[in-house]
């Protein structure tokens, strides 16, 4: 195992010219398994939707349940015909799902996705790491607002400005709780880097240590990733499809991929936040140096009870109001959110 | 090879040719007002129609409803088809509650006849009034219910229906356009076996509407979109003239079973269920009561139901004559269609076609109340108001 | 409060504009008079606010181009009590036959009448907003349910093959009944 690991410091560092590159692809094996496992969301979704209605998912394409459909979907979406209106504003329309994935891109690379535990030591499954990781991911997840303001207002359509208006209403008033929400759990944790913060929490979860933020936080996720029942940008009755109204085939698909992407890096930032990450107890891990692949499906297996809770609040509950959405930011979670960063506060200055 | 400019200029030659605005009243936009359609083809609409609203903000101002986007001329088609052959088209004024088309019909007629259909159909009737009921209530709950976002409520009530259709299916062959009744009668008797499948798929419906009405007083998201919004109180539901749930919504005891009574709804016990405050929630409460109170009915109706003949004897004419001549007069029969008054006022001159036909249909005075209460609500609001009057948009435009 | 009363009460007010009354034998024991045109307003008024009638259930109108006259009808209905009142009026047939308006009387009307004008080509004096309905936005002027309206040229009604009432080409009934239960594969 010493020269297994010894061959991988080897490889992966930066004594030959070609260690850096080695480490770029790794990096973008690791974007592309998480776009294979934002597929897999989608799945799940259809999937778990039907059982709560009642009714079967889908159950024809790849096997009895349908776990090729989304390659069929994805074809689908690739030969379609792409109509451009005649009046938009072309930079504007033709930039905003690129916004929107890069926007998702640029949060991935900063999340561990689980760990492999070798003798004590943890590897993050990460393509970078850096100090500020945490703050960098809420700053970065914001510049999907933008992209989606953009799509609204430059499809020259009146429903799409309605729905881009409520949009940034809703998402700005959710940013502000979120933040507080993850600063909070950064003065627990001392530090603002993610394996730090997951490292912190071997001992007890910061569920338990502070409910009110993990409440808050979720109600600020499930806003700001636009699902119901904060739907309003999507509202199918009277928007016809919000900001996606003017789109077609795979500029559609890339605007609806980025929110299932944006979907599976929250869920997995709430593992990492609130419910310890990859921890596992240190004797178990240290058993055997095989049982150190343990920690990996461990975090996967939280992130996905984590994805099942979303998608049930989604199907569960009807869409809000938009005004009662922003009563609900300003009033209600920005009040808690102070008092949930006095209470951590404490906690943080006594641990 | 055609110049693909060529095709598009000459594209918007034609459109401009033949394409016609519709008639909008002379508005002038301020420069914080916006116009919306939402138009003749929409997602969500029962049916073509368009309401032109008067934004300022997310604010309503005004709106404007335009009809006429489905309409049929069943009146005039009906003055040139026999009695008997008008009885299909009347299936299809309002294909949800085809049944009580058809009985509004033939109970005018039978009225002109001066005929009365023995007790056995009478309550084969009622029967299948109150099963067209339940199936119209479900269904128009669950469409309100997607225009909230609450999608799982329809495919759970789309479940529910599927039985209560499968027991029409059996008596009359068909799911939506039936026909069923007759001149005196009806077309066919209850199948044996049939009472016993009813009642455990109606104690199934009771108990799943017992499940729905926890399910909607619990939801707190729920209440906060739907109680004391789209109110009409007792005076506004007079000034429009509405019947049916969503008068019953504001207090007002009035049912057309109780006061027109035909058939053997006198001998039927059932309460008229009201509710207090004319909003949004007490409106799909009064129908989920609605739908257990035909529950009821039915069971009593299977009880009271005796063996007998179908059709009256010594009739002057067989049973199915098509060229049957009609006394002249003039007869109107209301019934309890599952969204108002429904009649039809049929005026005959002796020959074997209707003089005329005019079809009272309840959807009509619904959507003429739709303008005035989507004054200063929020856009949010407008599909919720306007799914939860539960307006069929084929029978306002027939 | 029935019938009677009701219709008492019409003919003492307003005894020389109801003409030809009766009450319909048959349920719904219809009130039916005759009014004549002029005074349609005072009656309605009467109607709404003696008599407790807050309810017009319909408005139509039946064109007889024999006797060269149209009749308007109107059905009064209420909620407090059950009686149903039924409203005859005469209006000639000439070039603009025009009878006075009830949205005075009651909100509701308003709808009614815009879709006799449209049909009928009966306009009522006083009325808002008299535009098209339910048919489309340049048919106004056509006048569709007039008896003399050719919706195609060469149209004729339906004739059926036999006048006879004793002969029948169909069976007699019931047909053969089919074995039920049948296997319904969406309720299993």
């Amino acid at each position: 195992m010493d020269y297994l690991i010894g061959g991988l410091y080897y490889i992966l560092g930066n004594e030959n010219w070609w260690g850096p590159w080695i480490r770029g692809i790794c990096g973008l094996i690791v974007m592309g398994a998480i776009l294979v496992f934002a597929m897999f969301t989608v799945w799940l979704e259809r999937k778990y939707a039907g059982d709560i209605q009642s009714r079967i998912g889908p159950n024809r394409v790849g096997g009895s349940h349908g776990e090729l459909q989304l390659i069929a979907d994805a074809i689908k979406l690739f030969t379609k015909e792409d109509l451009k209106p005649d009046k938009v504003d072309t930079p504007l329309w033709a930039g905003a799902p690129i916004l929107m994935f890069g926007s998702a891109l640029l949060m991935l690379v900063a999340i561990p996705f689980g760990a492999f535990v070798f003798y004590g030591k943890d590897y993050p499954v990460a393509v970078t790491q850096f100090d500020v990781s945490i703050l960098y991911i809420e700053a970065v997840s914001a510049i999907g607002i933008v992209g989606i303001f953009m799509a609204g207002w430059g499809s020259n359509n009146k429903f799409s400005v309605i729905a881009a208006f409520r949009n940034m209403a809703r998402m700005i008033g959710y940013e502000v709780p979120l933040g507080l929400t993850i600063v909070s759990v950064a003065i627990m944790a001392h530090s603002l880097n993610i394996v730090d913060i997951v490292s912190a929490q071997s001992h007890i979860w910061y569920v338990i240590v502070a409910p009110l933020g993990f409440v808050i936080y979720m109600v600020a996720l499930i806003a700001d990733l636009g699902r119901i029942p904060f739907d309003q940008n999507e509202a199918e009755e009277e928007l016809i499809a919000g900001w996606a109204t003017e789109y077609s085939g795979m500029r559609f698909g890339l605007g609806y991929f980025a929110e299932y992407i944006h979907m599976v890096l929250g869920a997995c930032i709430t593992v990492i936040l609130f419910f310890g990450g990859w921890n596992l107890p240190g004797i178990l891990v240290n058993l055997h140096p095989v049982f150190g692949l343990l920690p990996f499906a461990w975090f996967v297996f939280k992130v996905v009870l984590v994805l099942m809770f979303i998608i049930m609040v989604r199907w569960a509950l009807p869409r809000i109001r938009i005004d009662q959405v922003t009563t609900l930011g300003w009033k209600v979670l920005l009040p808690l959110a102070l008092l949930n960063l006095a209470w951590t506060s404490v906690i943080g200055v006594i641990w | 090879m055609v110049n693909k400019h060529d095709v598009k200029r000459r594209m918007r030659q034609l459109m401009d040719e033949y394409i016609h605005e519709p008639q909008q009243p002379d508005y002038v936009l301020d420069e914080s007002e916006m116009m919306v359609h939402i138009g003749p083809q929409h997602p969500i609409q029962p049916g073509p129609f368009l309401i032109d609203l008067k934004l300022k903000g997310e604010t309503v101002e005004t709106a404007k409803l335009y009809m006429g986007y489905g309409h049929k001329g069943i009146e005039k088609i009906l003055e040139g088809l026999t009695y008997i052959q008008g009885l299909p088209v009347t299936d299809r004024i309002c294909y949800l509650s085809a049944l009580s088309n058809n009985e509004a019909y033939v109970s005018s007629v039978e009225r002109l006849l001066d005929i009365e259909p023995p007790e056995r159909s009478q309550y084969i009737r009622v029967i299948m009034q109150e099963l067209s009921r339940i199936q119209s209530h479900l269904l128009g709950i669950g469409e309100y219910a997607t225009d909230l976002g609450f999608v799982t409520m329809f495919l759970y009530m789309i479940r529910e229906r599927e039985y209560v259709l499968g027991l029409i299916e059996d008596i009359t062959g068909a799911r939506i356009t039936h026909a069923f009744p007759r001149f005196g009668g009806v077309r066919e008797d209850i199948p044996d076996g049939w009472r016993e499948k009813a009642v455990d798929v109606l104690a199934m419906v009771n108990e799943k509407c017992e499940m729905y009405k926890e399910l909607f007083s619990d939801d707190s998201v729920y209440k906060m979109r739907t109680v004391g919004i789209g109110t009409l109180t007792k005076e506004d539901v007079i000034k429009v003239g509405l019947t049916g749930p969503a008068l019953r919504a504001a207090g007002i005891d009035y049912d057309v079973r109780r006061v027109y009574p035909t058939l053997t709804y006198p001998d039927i016990d059932f309460k008229v269920q009201t509710a207090k405050n004319g909003d949004i929630f007490d409106r799909v409460m009064v129908r989920i009561a609605e739908i257990q109170e035909s529950c009821w009915i039915i069971e009593q109706a299977l009880d009271q139901m005796k063996p007998g003949p179908l059709f009256p004897e010594g009739l002057p004419f067989g049973r199915r004559t098509p060229s049957m001549r009609v006394p002249p007069g003039e007869a109107y029969v209301p019934v309890e269609d599952p969204r108002g008054e429904m009649a039809m006022y049929i005026r005959s001159d002796g020959t074997d076609k209707p003089y005329r036909v005019k079809i009272r249909g309840p959807a009509f005075s619904l959507m003429q109340g739709l303008p005035p209460m989507l004054e200063n609500v929020y856009i949010a609001d407008v599909p919720a108001i306007a799914a939860s009057m539960d307006s069929c948009n084929s029978e306002a435009d027939r | 409060m029935d019938g009677e009363t009701v219709l008492d009460s019409l003919k003492a007010q307003f005894p020389d504009a109801i003409t030809q009354s009766e009450i319909d034998p048959k349920p719904p024991y219809i009130v039916c008079a005759n009014v004549s045109r002029d005074r349609i307003v005072d009656v309605c008024s009467y109607l709404k606010d003696e008599l407790q009638f807050d309810r017009l259930s319909g408005i139509t109108s039946v064109d007889f181009p024999d006797a060269n006259k149209f009749e308007v009808v109107y059905l009064i209905a209420s909620y407090e009590h059950s009686v149903m009142v039924k409203l005859n009026a005469d209006v000639p047939r000439d070039d603009n036959p025009s009878i006075d308006t009830v949205t005075a009387v009651w909100w509701h009307a308003n709808w009614y009448e815009r879709e006799v004008h449209e049909m009928m080509g009966i306009y009522f004096n006083g009325h808002p907003e008299m535009t098209v309905l339910v048919l489309g936005d340049d048919m106004m002027g056509d006048w569709p349910l007039r008896k003399d309206y050719e919706m195609y040229p060469g149209r004729v009604d339906a004739k059926y093959p036999y006048e006879d009432d004793n002969v029948s080409i169909v069976g007699e009934w019931p047909l053969e009944k089919k074995p039920w239960p049948a296997k319904r594969y969406y309720l299993e």
